[in-house]
């Protein structure tokens, strides 16, 4: 029996190779049966996501090998590439090892953004297909079913999720920690910019209705307002509205200060002393330091929102350390049930030998004995029955436990050996 | 009987230590489920302490709020009361590790150093106003202290902001202005309870001269008292009309009252609480 990963990643292959790879999401089912085909009724699973393409196969009796030769001539074919053009570019794990790094691919210890949520829909999404498509064996449901487990455990056991890391989340996390509900909330956009619309754009995703827009070119406001059902408003009016922001981002072209303690001070009057979160993603910066220094008013400028984003990452990094020790955890249990699944096949055998000598003696007897009633005949099966059922019992218990803690196949071979039984793959 | 209030108490002061314990985890970086063991701990625990309540009631026929280790009690019970609306909502869930460790030592301190007999109340004190005067008193001193624990909660949020720093508590901390909205609710729920406590206590001084004595106006529980009505009034007021909120209203509350705070323990340490209201020493 052999288990399969073969594929290429952000790690290993640059956006040339993993684009000639891609699947197209339409493509996959057809792709699914294609290959289930040519590795004859293996259990097939293909996730294709932007920044990987990789093939779960699992075969009870192809070995790893061959199962690597038929995906990767596979692989050419459907997309129509040579091999050497990709060749170099594939990793391939087999048995324990590929259990291990779906377990990271789906908890997400192994994406270009650590910890971003995406890629557990996206291989729950590829588990699906291949269920649709009745590709998915025994293994491939209980392996993908245990990566499902682990991600969500290592998702609500470690911070692997916590803090964004995008400039634009960053600020929406912020307002998030400073105001209950972002809905009822007023962003004040003063000036343009990429960065500003993305961080409005953002806001507004999060709930944000009311916009209001300042710049010195009204058109241009407008234009940035109008999405958005948002006010417009000169730039002269800045002082007398500024009150209205709880939530103001500036981002002008000024090469100096334009907003200043005395102008948030009489803000924070008129608005009761209502916090406001000011973003400066200026620069040079349009917010006088000190406006930070203010109660109520929380200052950010693009320094700061970097060093959010900085702090987050590290602790992504630090919690993915105890992830992987969720997923090694995994994967020892999966390792214990792939065992029991190895021995299921003699044990069952050793039972049906054990039955059929029972059988045959029990007729033997009965053929011996014809003066028995039915009755009779019907408790002496029972006898024979039962004593073969506790004869068995105490062998198959100490099987499963041996090969829980020996090698399977060395076992598995002694048992078939005593019981004289024949050889399973 | 008695055994099993013995058994009670401490198995709930146990639980709340534990509740503690498994608060700093959740604040260090715990997950949810940490956060949910703390949450049954705490509720494991107030279970057996209204237990303790009940079976004393049961065993002395009488209201148990004449001991320290009684008030205590109740004190413990009533902030745990409180916590339940607040569980209702996801984002203030965690605030529950901000209240556990006070609890938790309060716990501790019955355990170690109050008795568990119950005291013959004087014959001023046997009423029924006793339990209504001290139960609101007690709730009142209760949303106090999470009150303040809460500014606290709030100090800490505010200067992670404020230092650009989201590491740590922060992601473990309401929203400031969530905090803001729960240490209003909670001064506006114990502030006019407090005035109303200070009535019934009023009116039922009335009802018996033997409860007011002619020097009650230096019984350092009265005067501590009005002091307080006073200073939550302040902070009530001030938050109402704006002049007061944010980092300037959750200051005011936690200094505020951890010098009320420190002064009651002084005055009990000295034993003027038990000052009478006739002008002697207990």
């Amino acid at each position: 029996m052999s288990l399969l990963v073969t594929g290429l990643n952000h790690h290993t292959s640059a956006i040339e190779v993993r684009e000639k790879l891609a699947f197209r999401p339409d493509s996959i089912p057809a792709a699914v049966c294609e290959l289930r085909k040519r590795l004859d009724d293996a259990g097939v699973v293909i996730l294709s996501t932007c920044n990987r393409v990789e093939i779960y196969a699992h075969h009870s009796t192809l070995d790893a090998d061959a199962l690597f030769e038929r995906v990767c001539a596979f692989l050419a074919q459907w997309h129509g590439t040579a091999l050497e053009e990709f060749q170099s570019s594939l990793y391939t794990h087999s048995n324990l090892e590929a259990v291990g790094h779906l377990f990271r691919v789906a908890a997400s210890l192994d994406s270009l953004v650590l910890g971003e949520a995406q890629i557990l829909g996206q291989v729950h999404e590829a588990y699906l297909t291949a269920q649709t498509e009745q590709a998915a064996d025994k293994v491939i449901h209980q392996l993908f079913q245990k990566a499902f487990a682990i991600a969500k455990s290592v998702r609500s056991e470690t911070e692997i999720g916590a803090g964004n890391v995008s400039i634009s989340s960053v600020a929406v996390d912020l307002a998030a920690s400073i105001f209950e509900d972002l809905a009822g909330k007023t962003v004040m956009v003063i000036g343009s910019g990429q960065m500003s619309e993305l961080t409005l754009k953002s806001l507004v995703s999060r709930g944000v209705r009311e916009v209001i827009v300042v710049n010195r070119n009204f058109e241009r406001a407008r234009a940035m307002a109008e999405p958005y059902g948002g006010e417009v408003l000169a730039f002269d009016a800045l002082d007398e509205h500024l009150h209205r922001g709880d939530i103001i981002i500036s981002s002008t072209a000024a090469p100096r200060f334009i907003l200043h303690p005395d102008q948030f001070q009489r803000a924070l009057k008129q608005r009761s002393q209502e916090p406001m979160f000011v973003i400066d993603i200026a620069v040079p910066r349009d917010v006088e330091p000190s406006v930070g220094d203010l109660d109520n008013v929380y200052l950010y400028n693009m320094d700061d929102l970097e060093q959010v984003v900085g702090e987050n990452l590290d602790t992504r990094r630090q919690e993915a350390e105890r992830g992987l020790g969720i997923v090694q955890r995994g994967v020892e249990q999966f390792e214990q049930w792939m065992r029991a699944v190895v021995a299921e096949p003699t044990i069952t055998s050793m039972a049906e030998e054990c039955h059929r000598i029972r059988q045959e003696e029990l007729d033997k007897t009965l053929a011996a004995l014809p003066d028995l009633t039915d009755k009779q005949r019907q408790e002496v099966a029972y006898l024979t029955e039962r004593v073969v059922k506790r004869m068995l019992q105490s062998p198959m218990t100490q099987i499963k436990h041996e090969i829980g803690h020996h090698d399977p196949h060395t076992v598995l071979h002694l048992v078939r050996q005593l019981f004289g039984l024949k050889e399973t793959q | 009987m008695e055994w099993g209030i013995g058994l009670f108490f401490y198995t709930g002061a146990a639980l709340y230590v534990l509740a503690a314990l498994m608060a700093v985890l959740y604040l260090q970086g715990g997950s949810q489920l940490t956060l949910g063991w703390t949450t049954g701990l705490t509720a494991a625990g107030a279970l057996c302490l209204t237990l303790v309540l009940g079976l004393r009631w049961a065993v002395f026929h009488r209201v148990p709020l004449t001991t320290p280790a009684d008030s205590i009690n109740l004190m413990v019970l009533l902030c745990t009361a409180i916590t339940i609306p607040m569980e209702r909502k996801e984002a203030l869930r965690p605030l529950i590790c901000f209240y556990l460790h006070p609890l938790a030592l309060l716990c501790v301190i019955t355990a170690l150093m109050a008795h568990g007999d119950l005291r013959t109340p004087p014959r001023e004190l046997r009423s029924s106003m006793l339990a209504l005067h001290v139960g609101m008193a007690f709730l009142a001193y209760a949303l106090f202290f999470m009150a303040s624990m809460t500014s606290l909660a709030y100090i800490a949020k505010a200067r992670h902001l404020k230092r650009h720093s989201t590491t740590g508590l922060f992601h473990r901390l309401p929203s400031l202005e969530q905090l803001d909205h729960t240490l209003y609710r909670l001064i506006r729920a114990g502030y006019p309870l407090f005035g109303v406590t200070l009535a019934v206590g009023l009116m039922w001084t009335h009802t018996d001269r033997a409860l007011l004595g002619t020097h009650w106006y230096l019984a350092p529980k009265i005067l501590l008292s009005l002091a307080m009505a006073a200073f939550f009034s302040m902070a009530f007021h001030g938050r109402r009309k704006g002049i007061l909120r944010g980092p300037k209203l959750a200051n005011f509350v936690f200094v505020g009252f951890s010098v009320f705070l420190a002064v009651y323990v002084v005055t009990a340490l000295l034993h003027l609480r038990e000052y009478n209201f006739w002008g002697n020493p207990g």
